[in-house]
């Protein structure tokens, strides 16, 4: 067992104005992950420490934090990978509520903003087959877990809340590229407006930071391919 | 009966204007956005070597003498590492956003082409076609 040092930033709303570090001393070995360290913090060192988790297996998305100012899930992060004191942050660019917890309603506004849902007018009870080039197409973008580690990373939706955000922008993709999907249309004007993909400048951190490799930098940089051929072709259109 | 009170009181960060220097990352997005600045000192001269064209052959002899100029030379050096590490940058991110062929064989494609076009220019424009 080594000992590590972990800066954890504490808000509690009842009582703090600002947010400040507090130190903590943690056992770990080479299997102890952020998460579980700071779960022992929660359990043996202060009750009070809120924070946010669930599988534990990287799977769930909810335990995003910023470790040593990157956004990471406590999850999949390890302690055996940092050497000195370790800064334990809430998600960067959201309100926090309280400790590591923050306030995620802007993020899901901006999920179904864009109608992460199969729209058409199929009513029939038979499957609706796909062949595997077809589900080729979306696959990547469809493992998202919204874990809003993204748009920690993204300084675009830092300066600018009302930008639709990497995870939006990548799940309206998902969708319309979806052999089974005729919503395309419905997407598209949150897509074409100055909050949606033109609002990229194509950082790419966010591709750096997703923990399931989805980059959702390239499908918002598709997504601009796409606006630019939806306007030429609503050009055309009386 | 009272009415709850929420305890809740979101506390909310503001970006800072030195977010950019915070992480490599940043900077070297900045970095690439940044290439535009010396390529604005070459497109100035440009410009102006054309101007000179139109004009009489004193002209013509004044902007050769300023692109002889040390200074100048280094700037458009500068402008010329600018826009080839821009090139490097915008060539790997291209395949990502247009994925049309693997990206190694669109990354060198591009390369190739760039090194066929600039290879045409110095022949046309170096007299030796």
């Amino acid at each position: 067992m080594t000992e590590y040092q972990l800066l954890i930033q504490r808000y509690d709303p009842e009582h703090d104005n600002e947010p400040r570090l507090q130190r903590f001393t943690v056992p770990g070995d080479h299997t102890t992950s952020m998460l579980d360290a700071l779960l022992y913090v929660q359990q043996k060192l202060d009750v009070t420490l809120g924070l946010r988790w669930s599988c534990r297996m990287a799977i769930c998305g909810s335990c995003g934090v910023m470790v040593n100012g990157i956004p990471k899930l406590g999850c999949k992060t390890f302690l055996r990978d940092y050497h000195s004191e370790i800064v334990i942050e809430p998600l960067a660019h959201f309100a926090v509520e309280k400790d590591l917890i923050v306030d995620m309603t802007q993020f899901l506004a901006h999920l179904s903003a864009i109608k992460p849902y199969l729209i058409n007018d199929y009513s029939g009870t038979a499957m609706h087959k796909q062949t595997p080039a077809q589900l080729a197409k979306y696959q990547q973008f469809s493992n998202c877990i919204n874990c809003g580690l993204c748009y920690s990373a993204c300084p675009q939706f830092g300066l600018n809340p009302e930008f639709l955000g990497p995870a939006a922008i990548t799940l309206a993709q998902r969708y319309n590229l979806d052999s089974r999907d005729n919503g395309k249309a419905a997407r598209m004007p949150q897509l074409n407006g100055k909050n949606g993909a033109w609002g990229c400048t194509f950082v790419g951190f966010c591709s750096d930071v997703c923990p399931k490799q989805l980059d959702p930098a390239a499908a918002v940089n598709q997504a601009k391919v796409e606006s630019a051929k939806d306007f030429i072709i609503s050009m055309f259109k009386p | 009966m009272n009415t709850p009170v929420s305890a809740r009181k979101p506390y909310q960060s503001k970006l800072s204007r030195s977010w950019w220097l915070k992480h490599n990352y940043y900077r070297l997005y900045m970095l690439r956005e940044a290439t535009v600045l010396p390529l604005l000192f070459f497109i100035g001269c440009l410009l102006y070597g054309l101007y000179c064209l139109t004009q009489d052959a004193a002209h013509w002899q004044s902007f050769q003498t300023f692109m002889q100029q040390g200074w100048v030379i280094a700037l458009n050096l500068l402008a010329f590492a600018a826009s080839l590490f821009h090139a490097k940058t915008f060539f790997a991110l291209f395949p990502r956003v247009m994925p049309l062929a693997p990206a190694w064989l669109m990354i060198s494609g591009q390369w190739l082409a760039t090194l066929l076009v600039a290879a045409g220019v110095l022949l046309l424009f170096g007299g030796w076609l």
